[in-house]
């Protein structure tokens, strides 16, 4: 008897979980694709027909959003690729050598990232518009890497830990030098840890906002700056539009995230847990 | 392990040139800030601790402090207990669990911003799905006009947003458990929530702890949760540090000030992160973990 109340609480509690993760972004994406009257209806419309109208109406309306959608792209690849290959060299560094200076500056690099970013744009502000960098792709690009390079660097020194040192001995005694071992031996059997440190730094930089808020005005701006935008200015019918917006915003960070959420697991469990 | 030569220094460089250039410095400089009197464009003028005292006795920063103390609180020990619960009925063993810790995650792919997009409009209580249902229900959130509903609102935002990073951490300290423990305690005859008692959650200490400081020192510097929903109104009323620190410096222009703000934040996170540590070096010491 209590086993069958144990399963029946264990499938309640599944199906609570499912729905608290899973409703709010399946009425996003649902609601993107109602007509705009039927959006809020109440109780609720479950059977509509489909419309691409909201999208429609986002690129007639509200153009600069696709344009805002391309900086998004530039600064989270243009983020990721660079956190990697700094976190790559410094995890190799990490992995295979040892001493006070390298333990102390592990700390350091960990304890670091403690400082809450809000806290760091206050002098780079004036700097950065001294050096008119603002409103530019480099700075998001520089500190969201800045942000995410700890992390990265202890992932990656993690899964190179796992790779035999005879490997590198062997590579040395065959003449070959500190950096060729590292790109033709140590780089392509880190290929999983390269891709989960590069899912952590994409979708953080892919949905950042404060630091966009504060350093872009107009020709950087990022997706989730311009949706925040539409969602002050917002006026009775446009949540539809916002919708559309949002589930374009959302989409590719979602697929990413259900494609790739093994390594999102083995990522977190070598950055935190073990390190 | 080798001894660090030319090559590994060169090697770790690009990675700490960047954290010294866009965090180290600049949180070195920012103590200087928060000496002098400072907007931006101006010189900077030594005013020692005057920006602190300015700051002590603002009552809107004790409003802030205090919603802060409140909210991360409730964040973090609602969060570490829903994501135990969860973890907990994973690891017993259910169906399709690949696919399960998949939709667990989705949360994490969404921005704040669209997260609290998503909630404001759900929230809503003339037009909300669940505004509308709560208040049918005579548990509606008067978020727009109660502050302490908005923060109730912020809290609930945060945690759904959140819920997977601690699920994952305590989820994966709870695999690192040893099977054999489990098969003893059944042998013993012990039931299931008598097994969690006694072997999951003394082992699981370690876990929390990490978890609780990662999220304490993350939902600390909460912003855009209360921002994009309040902008901190009404009346300033529902402001946490990360927004006070905001409008003094982007909106007042008062830079010496936000400065002083940003290294209590930085003081009040490292004593908190510290409290934690010393109790789990305690722990450790011990032997009872």
């Amino acid at each position: 008897m209590s086993d069958i109340i144990e399963r029946l609480l264990k499938i309640l509690t599944i199906i609570v979980i499912a729905v608290w993760s899973l409703f709010p972004i399946a009425f996003v994406v649902v609601s993107s694709i109602k007509p705009p009257g039927d959006i809020f209806a109440y109780p609720p419309k479950w059977l509509f027909t489909p419309t691409l109208q909201n999208y429609v109406d986002l690129w007639l309306e509200f153009g600069e959003f696709f344009h805002t959608l391309g900086n998004s792209i530039i600064v989270s690849i243009g983020a990721t690729v660079f956190t990697t290959a700094v976190g790559f060299m410094a995890g190799y560094v990490y992995s295979r050598y040892s001493g006070r200076l390298i333990a102390a500056s592990a700390l350091y690099m960990i304890a670091i990232r403690l400082l809450p970013p809000i806290v760091v744009t206050l002098p780079l502000f004036p700097i950065v518009s001294w050096l008119r960098l603002s409103d530019t792709h480099i700075v998001l690009i520089l500190l969201y890497s800045a942000f995410w390079v700890s992390l990265v660097t202890v992932i990656l020194k993690t899964f190179i830990d796992e790779i035999p040192r005879e490997l590198d001995e062997a590579a040395e005694i065959d003449g070959a030098s500190q950096w060729q071992i590292l790109m033709r031996v140590i780089l392509p059997l880190t290929a999983q840890g390269l891709a989960a440190g590069a899912i952590f730094v994409f979708i953080f930089a892919w949905n950042e906002f404060l630091f966009a808020l504060i350093f872009t005005t107009s020709q950087a701006k990022t997706a989730p700056l311009v949706l925040s935008e539409v969602m002050d200015a917002i006026y009775g019918t446009s949540w539809g539009v916002l919708f559309a917006g949002v589930t374009i915003q959302l989409l590719p960070v979602l697929l990413l995230v259900v494609l790739a959420n093994r390594l999102i697991v083995a990522g977190l469990t070598a950055g935190s847990v073990k390190g | 392990m080798k001894t660090p030569d030319r090559g590994a220094f060169l090697l770790a460089a690009p990675a700490h040139l960047l954290l010294a250039i866009t965090i180290t410095i600049p949180a070195v400089y920012i103590l200087w800030l928060s000496l002098n009197d400072s907007t931006f464009g101006t010189q900077l003028t030594f005013v020692g601790l005057s920006n602190y005292f300015d700051v002590f006795a603002d009552p809107s920063f004790w409003n802030a402090a205090k919603n802060t103390f409140f909210v991360v609180n409730g964040i973090v020990y609602v969060e570490i207990l829903l994501a135990t619960l969860i973890a907990a009925v994973l690891v017993s063993g259910v169906p399709f669990r690949p696919v399960l810790i998949a939709i667990i995650l989705v949360p994490y792919a969404a921005s704040e911003v669209v997260t609290v997009l998503v909630w404001k409009s759900l929230m809503n209580p003339s037009y909300g799905m669940i505004g509308r249902a709560l208040i049918d229900l005579g548990m509606g959130l008067n978020w727009s006009v109660s502050p302490s509903d908005a923060l109730v609102l912020v809290g609930i935002i945060s945690v759904w947003q959140h819920l997977p990073f601690s699920f994952l951490l305590i989820y994966a300290g709870m695999m690192a458990i040893p099977r054999s423990l489990y098969e003893a305690a059944a042998i013993d005859g012990a039931g299931t929530i008598q097994t969690f008692f006694k072997v999951t959650l003394p082992l699981l200490v370690p876990t929390i702890l990490v978890a609780i400081i990662f999220r304490f020192v993350f939902a600390f510097r909460l912003f855009s949760e209360v921002w994009l929903l309040t902008g901190g109104g009404p009346a300033r009323m529902t402001e946490v540090l990360a927004v006070y620190l905001y409008r003094d410096a982007y909106r007042t222009g008062d830079f010496g000030a936000a400065a002083a703000t940003g290294w209590l934040m930085v003081v009040g996170t490292l004593l908190f992160a510290s409290v934690y540590l010393w109790f789990m070096h305690r722990g450790m010491r011990n032997g009872n973990v």
